[in-house]
């Protein structure tokens, strides 16, 4: 499959100050990140809050500017641009925000939300837009009448659909899922998840889906990246990643999840991540890492290959099989 | 419906039995049915979930339960006994612990957490100010707070969100409950702190003897914590019984439907047509039935009695024997 985004050694800093006299670092949110989405797949990023799944995402979307390395689109490279420049390059890469109720003008009607996405692509054309508006709402199993409605009258499920409504019709390449599925209900969730995929297949679209919910990750995704403190610690098809994996905060991460069905296991990690502000030495993980010695406090691990797609920056992971 | 319970083999009376509780609440959309005879019992020392979609009334039958049910609330039917008193009636003070969902916004970030805790400590617990921050600081320990000795002196935001929900934990246990009552404790938490939470929450209580009621929606997290568990749909009890049994067995058509949307066990992901109807426009007969693959003419007529069925649980469904088609289950 051809490579539809790709990122090297990305770094995006936040909160970085530069005065006439002094200068204040940053954190960096994202450190390092090297990616590659294939076109058509649905590529998982998981990890715990504040690992800088959603920095990334911004910083793919062209919100956020990066500090180092670059991104590609479809090949040309696209990084480098002042944000608004950089939200032009890359109108076929759109986002999907985590609360859609929040992402909708409570004083418009949802069609007008609707159709000042196509304005701004330059769809002047309103009995066009109209056609479209009507066709992308059939498209998300929506009912068309509805876009006379405001968002307060629609449910949580319908919010979501009007949410990738909105950028459907700008007609997208790769769209970035911010947790697509928090704070639904299990029967609307599975819905949505059915929709997204019907949706994909009917659109042609490459997915990077944000999330921390590794029961919902691992029925949809065709990779999964793991981040640890704005680093990706592993990253492998899916099945493999549950199947084998190698990190130990991977492993962690997966035992704590709550499973259908399974009796609580013993809690594997203490502790909270610790702060961007104050990153540990060496492996940012090794203070909560269990196989944690002398060399993870001192040397940075390098990526190493597990197997075929299956990549992991641990000293120890052979021991961790 | 109470000959239902009366059968039930209860060597120790309950700690909290809800009997045939209804709430009413008059709307501007008319009257909101949002329970309708819900019937459950806990043992004490026991562990129950309370599960069940938004809109299903888990918070309504919590605050009838912790006695804060909102204004213009009526119950027209049913008993909530806690240790065989109606506390709908004559409700009890500092005996039931409350857990809330979100460990940010239910502190108060101007006043020292030791001040919010002692407040509550002073209006329920007897004992001098001193022997209370002895007990918070034994308590901070307990729950594995860091630095417990000056954990009472900090403001919210010196805590992270896992160190404020296990203060609020610490604040459920202060009065030494009999009963503690959580509200989706974990939404808010990651996952690796979520089981760390679950671990201590079901530990502290089981070790002092005390009974756990458990809202969540999270079936996962359900297994982890609770032996029995309820399942509501639309205000009223579709499944009741082990956890174990229900998870592996579900037996309402409306619980066999939710399971099988669950990420780790659907086969495709279908969901369940249609939505949970408004409280004030419940169809009659059985609230399940306009979404239900094998109604019958029946179940739009009469109330479903809960059935017991062979390991003691309880279902809401005179079908409950009857396959699902197999596109309703993916």
């Amino acid at each position: 499959m051809a490579e539809l985004i790709a990122a090297r050694d990305l770094v995006v800093e936040l909160g970085a100050e530069r005065g006439l006299l002094k200068r204040r670092a940053g954190v960096r949110a994202v450190d390092g990140v090297s990616l590659s989405v294939a076109a058509g797949e649905t590529f998982g990023v998981v990890g715990e809050s504040g690992c800088g799944k959603t920095t990334l995402a911004r910083t793919l979307l062209g919100l956020q500017r990066e500090s180092g390395g670059e991104i590609r689109l479809e090949g040309a490279l696209v990084s480098g641009a002042s944000p608004a420049q950089a939200r032009r390059q890359r109108a076929a890469v759109q986002y999907v925000h985590q609360d859609p109720g929040a992402a909708l003008d409570p004083w418009w009607r949802v069609g007008a939300t609707l159709a000042e996405g196509l304005r701004i692509q330059g769809t002047t054309d309103r009995a066009e837009a109209t056609v479209r508006i009507a066709e992308i709402l059939r498209a998300v199993g929506l009912d068309p009448a509805l876009g006379d409605r405001y968002p307060h009258e629609l449910s949580g499920g319908q919010q979501r659909r009007i949410g990738l409504a909105r950028i459907l019709l700008l007609r997208p390449k790769l769209v970035i899922l911010d947790e697509p599925t928090a704070g639904l209900d299990l029967s609307v969730q599975a819905a949505v998840l059915r929709l997204l995929r019907d949706l994909r297949d009917r659109f042609g679209l490459t997915y990077l889906f944000i999330s921390h919910d590794l029961s919902v990750v691992r029925r949809v995704c065709d990779q999964v990246a793991v981040m640890y403190l704005g680093r990706i610690v592993e990253q492998a098809p899916t099945a493999e990643l549950f199947a084998q994996p190698r990190h130990p905060y991977t492993r962690a991460l997966l035992a704590a999840a709550p499973r259908l069905g399974a009796q609580a296991s013993v809690p594997g990690l203490r502790g909270d991540p610790p702060s961007l502000r104050a990153i540990p030495s060496g492996c940012r993980f090794h203070p909560r890492c269990p196989l944690a010695d002398a060399i993870c406090a001192a040397e940075e691990p390098t990526k190493q290959s597990v197997a075929a797609g299956h990549d992991v920056c641990c000293h120890h992971w052979r021991d961790a099989a | 419906m109470s000959d239902m319970l009366a059968d039930s083999p209860e060597a120790a009376p309950s700690l909290l039995s809800v009997r045939d509780l209804a709430v009413h609440i008059r709307t501007d959309g008319g009257l909101a049915r949002i329970l309708d005879g819900v019937s459950f019992d806990l043992p004490p020392g026991g562990t129950l979930g309370i599960v069940g979609e938004s809109g299903c009334g888990k918070s309504t039958l919590l605050r009838a339960i912790l006695g804060i049910l909102p204004k213009g609330a009526r119950v027209p039917q049913g008993q909530v006994l806690f240790q065989g008193q109606d506390i709908l009636r004559a409700p009890v003070r500092g005996r039931i612990g409350f857990i809330p969902q979100d460990p940010y916004l239910s502190l108060n970030p101007v006043f020292r957490a030791g001040d919010q805790l002692l407040e509550g400590m002073r209006r329920h617990a007897s004992g001098s100010r001193d022997e209370h921050r002895r007990k918070l600081v034994s308590l901070f320990q307990a729950v594995q707070l860091p630095e417990p000795e000056n954990a009472l002196d900090k403001y919210p935001h010196q805590f992270s969100g896992g160190q404020r929900q296990r203060l609020l934990i610490a604040a459920a246990l202060a009065c030494d409950p009999d009963l503690v009552v959580a509200d989706e404790p974990t939404t808010a938490l990651d996952v690796t702190t979520q089981l760390e939470i679950l671990a201590l929450l079901r530990g502290l209580t089981a070790e002092r003897g005390m009974g756990l009621l458990f809202v969540t929606h999270d079936f996962g997290v359900l297994s982890a914590v609770c032996e029995d568990v309820a399942v509501l749909y639309a205000g009223r009890v579709a499944d009741w019984g082990p956890t174990g049994n229900v998870l592996a067995d579900p037996r309402h058509p409306y619980t066999r439907m939710l399971l099988a949307c669950h990420p780790d066990r659907a086969t495709d992901l279908v969901g369940i047509p249609g939505t949970v109807p408004a409280a004030t426009a419940q169809p009659p007969g059985c609230r399940f039935h306009p979404r239900c693959p094998i109604a019958r003419p029946v179940c739009s007529q009469a109330v479903p009695e809960p059935l017991r069925i062979f390991d003691g649980s309880r279902v809401a469904c005179p079908f409950h024997a009857d396959p699902l088609p197999e596109v309703a289950l993916g």
